[in-house]
């Protein structure tokens, strides 16, 4: 039975006059239990299970070391997948195919046994590359796959190519990851220094999973392992934040911020006109923290409110409740502190703006902003303690000052450097406890 | 001490508990204060005055009285879950009545009172918590509780002729069960450095005078219907021992220390016997109990008798027969210290003298003074 439980940072105490209100509430699931097995709160039929999706790029340049790397990770990840796991295998290049089950096969997905195992080892085996990269037909295809078991909840999805999106316009694969936004979980993986950072995280991002860099083919394998380790680990189906905010409130931003920065606020469906629910996707054990900013009216001094409810809920059913509150006090030496974690994490999220914005204005020969915003990540790194962000600028930037954030950009980085910055920009590191 | 259960979840929590461990629901303040030793034989439960929150209503939010959560906060405000011990009146006869509120400015009310009424015997006590001091609410409950609870158990085993001498030794005796009730009350919290506290002020009002006894700055005034009104108290504080010293009271009243007090109730308050005054009564008017939250906007006794006076005329009746009820001229003081900032709580209790309709000095059976019964 799985046991959530939420924490909630802020300073409270607001002077007089203001407004608005910000809390870190920290997430915490224990005994999640595996995939599909229904572990969670409430969690009502039995017997249900989960599917798996292993799509896999096919395309023609991954012709030698990285498709026989691939295949090997994708019959590594066949291992992964738990019996009685709903599967099935995708090879992608500019048209998506059922790689497993066969083409001809009457069902879409089978459940994993080791019959189905060995079988689908053997399409596997089969996969050859040619033809160019379209990741819309893709995510599309496996969305079809997906779509053949109502009835599973927990849906989830590996990505893995290793070039650009070249052969359809870009606004196409936007409009992919839109229409299956919300019916599958994917992460995304680039092998190698010719994928689009960019293009992987929108698909990421939008799917509620992570973006990585894979920088040699011998290491898809151990990737796709703890991919699929964590995948099976998610007893809890799909779960909603809630936010409530007070009559005459609003919320201003809701942002996951471990481990991962994930800005949640335009995902917001409504759930009743004061609360509003944001996607998070299936729960393992494991702890998130999110960023609750949201406005209120002010109101006179002395006066204690609630300024939001922050809770969890599966299957409509709250399983944790974080509390956010407003005290409006004339005393300065209460309202002017800054609550620790929500300084952090307010630092941590800047990062990675700043990482990503520097990378851009650096790829359009933009020194200026480049050298500015770059320098800014170097410093916001050194002030949150993210010793990986400032390992990663360090490849891409000359630190001539770490405290006051001047830097010069690197003429020899790699691009593999670059990637590996602009990738892991939105990885977080806790506050010390 | 009992187990006590969350009124909303049923599950139990221990006496130094203000929310349910389980729901979040708000549990302190009110049970364990009333549940004190004086009111076991509940003797004053016929008058209604059992404290706060003695009437069971639906949770509702103080702000906008909208419907609240199981975590204690409105779902639509997100105001708090109105506490009883925010705001309550008593009113045991209609001369005998008091208003106690959380005020504008504090989340917490810590004043308290407890009243009692015979048609021959009045009791107001009022205690104000100190604020500096944690839990000082539940202190402040207590010790009026248990006051008032001695005091009224006197009135009815005591033939009045007799008492009539001798209400300043109970009033010594009543002081000592509130010491020993807050005692009782904050259990282990006693070994705070500041432990909870409170002032205490009470008066009796019989057929002939008032008798009351003091600790601290919350104060007792005879307002007759005509002149000035009178101070039976003065107040234990920084300023009237310097005034007494012979500093000039404009001085000690702009002092930093202006507001600490020099004796209270509470565990380290030393066991300071209270002042007590015994006053004749012989012209028609109201004894007047107030914590500070009402005073400190009319310290002196010209702008007091004034306030009262205004808030006395402005009740139904008022100009007549010394005004309306106690517990309307005590709402009308109440808001009007509101009006002024309700910087701190606020808490007035009135006795009219002579209490309207009782005979003038009968000793009635018990049973007939219960004005539930009549």
């Amino acid at each position: 039975m799985a046991v959530f439980t939420a924490e909630v940072f802020q300073n409270e105490y607001l002077a007089p006059g203001t407004t608005d209100v910000h809390a870190i509430v920290t997430l915490a699931c224990t005994g999640a239990g595996g995939a599909g097995s229904t572990a969670a709160a409430g969690a009502g039929a039995s017997g249900e299970a989960a599917a798996e999706i292993v799509m896999v790029d096919t395309s023609g340049s991954m012709t030698g070391a990285s498709l026989a790397a691939a295949k090997h990770a994708a019959t590594v990840a066949l291992d992964q997948i738990v019996d009685g796991t709903w599967f099935a295998i995708v090879g992608g290049s500019h048209v998506a195919q059922r790689t497993f089950p066969y083409p001809n096969a009457t069902m879409a997905m089978v459940p994993m046994e080791p019959g189905a195992r060995e079988a689908a080892k053997q399409a596997v085996s089969l996969m050859s590359a040619s033809g160019g990269t379209a990741m819309s037909t893709w995510l599309v295809l496996a969305a079809q796959l997906f779509d053949t078991l109502p009835d599973v909840r927990q849906k989830h999805a590996i990505l893995l190519t290793d070039g650009k999106n070249e052969s359809e316009p870009r606004e196409r694969l936007s409009r992919a990851v839109e229409s299956v936004t919300g019916r599958y979980q994917c992460d995304a993986r680039g092998v190698g220094a010719r994928w689009q950072v960019d293009e992987l995280r929108e698909i990421a991002t939008a799917l509620l999973g992570t973006v990585g860099l894979i920088a040699t083919p011998d290491e898809i394998a151990a990737d796709f392992e703890r991919i699929l380790a964590r995948s099976m680990a998610r007893g809890v189906p799909p779960a909603d934040l809630r936010v409530w905010v007070p009559a005459g409130g609003e919320v201003l931003f809701v942002r996951q911020v471990s481990p991962t920065v994930e800005d949640l606020t335009h995902r917001r469906t409504p759930v009743n006109p004061l609360t509003g629910a944001y996607p998070t996707g299936a729960w393992g054990d494991e702890s998130r923290d999110y960023h609750v900013a949201v406005r209120v009216p002010t109101r006179s001094v002395g006066t204690e409110q609630l300024a939001a409810r922050v809770q969890l809920a599966v299957d409509d059913v709250v399983v944790a409740s974080g509390l956010v509150k407003a005290t409006w006090s004339d005393d300065d030496g209460l309202t002017a502190r800054i609550n620790r974690e929500v300084a952090h994490y307010t630092g941590q999220a800047e990062l990675a703006s700043a990482i990503q914005d520097g990378l851009a204005a650096k790829a359009a020969g933009d020194v200026a902003t480049a050298t500015t915003r770059l320098g800014r990540a170097v410093l916001l790194a050194k002030e949150t303690g993210n010793a990986e962000a400032t390992t990663r600028l360090r490849r891409v930037v000359e630190i001539d000052d770490e405290d006051t954030g001047t830097v010069r950009l690197r003429r020899d980085a790699a691009r593999l450097d670059e990637m590996a910055l602009d990738t892991a920009s939105t990885k977080t590191t806790r506050v010390r406890r | 001490m009992t187990d006590d259960v969350c009124g909303r979840c049923g599950e139990p929590y221990p006496p130094s508990a203000r929310y349910c461990e389980s729901c979040g629901h708000r549990v302190a303040g009110i049970a364990g204060a009333t549940d004190s030793p004086g009111t076991a034989e509940h003797g004053t439960a016929e008058h209604g005055t059992t404290g706060p929150g003695s009437g069971a209503t639906a949770p509702a939010c103080r702000d906008c009285a909208g419907p609240v959560a199981a975590d204690g906060y409105c779902l639509q405000c997100g105001g708090r879950e109105a506490d009883p011990r925010d705001h309550w009146s008593d009113e045991p006869a209609p001369g005998t009545g008091g208003v106690c509120d959380r005020g504008v400015r504090h989340t917490r009310n810590e004043d308290a009172m407890a009243l009692y009424a015979a048609p021959d015997v009045r009791v107001l006590v009022v205690c104000d918590g100190v604020s500096s001091a944690p839990d000082s609410d539940r202190a402040s409950l207590a010790a009026a509780v248990a006051a008032r609870d001695h005091l009224a158990a006197v009135a009815r085993t005591e033939p009045a002729a007799e008492l009539d001498a001798g209400w300043s030794e109970a009033l010594v005796a009543a002081v000592a069960l509130a010491e020993q009730a807050v005692l009782d009350g904050v259990g282990e919290m006693a070994e705070r450095r500041e432990p909870p506290s409170c002032t205490f002020v009470a008066s009796v009002v019989t057929a002939t005078r008032v008798t009351t006894a003091w600790l601290g700055d919350s104060r007792a005034y005879w307002v007759p219907d005509d002149g000035p009104a009178q101070p039976l108290s003065t107040d234990d504080s920084w300023v009237e021992e310097m005034v007494a010293q012979g500093m000039a009271r404009a001085d000690a009243v702009a002092s930093p220390h202006a507001h600490a007090i020099t004796r209270w109730i509470g565990p380290d308050s030393g066991d300071a016997p209270p002042r007590v005054v015994e006053t004749p009564l012989d012209t028609p008017g109201w004894v007047v109990l107030c914590s500070d939250g009402l005073w400190n906007y009319c310290p002196d006794v010209e702008a007091f008798t004034a306030v009262v006076r205004e808030a006395v005329l402005g009740t139904e009746g008022g100009g007549t027969a010394g005004g309306g009820t106690a517990v309307a001229v005590a709402d009308r003081l109440v808001r009007w210290a509101t009006e002024q900032g309700g910087a701190d709580n606020i808490t007035v209790a009135l006795a009219r003298h002579p209490e309207p309709g009782a005979a003038p000095s009968d000793n009635l059976p018990l049973d007939a003074s219960d004005p539930k019964e009549l």
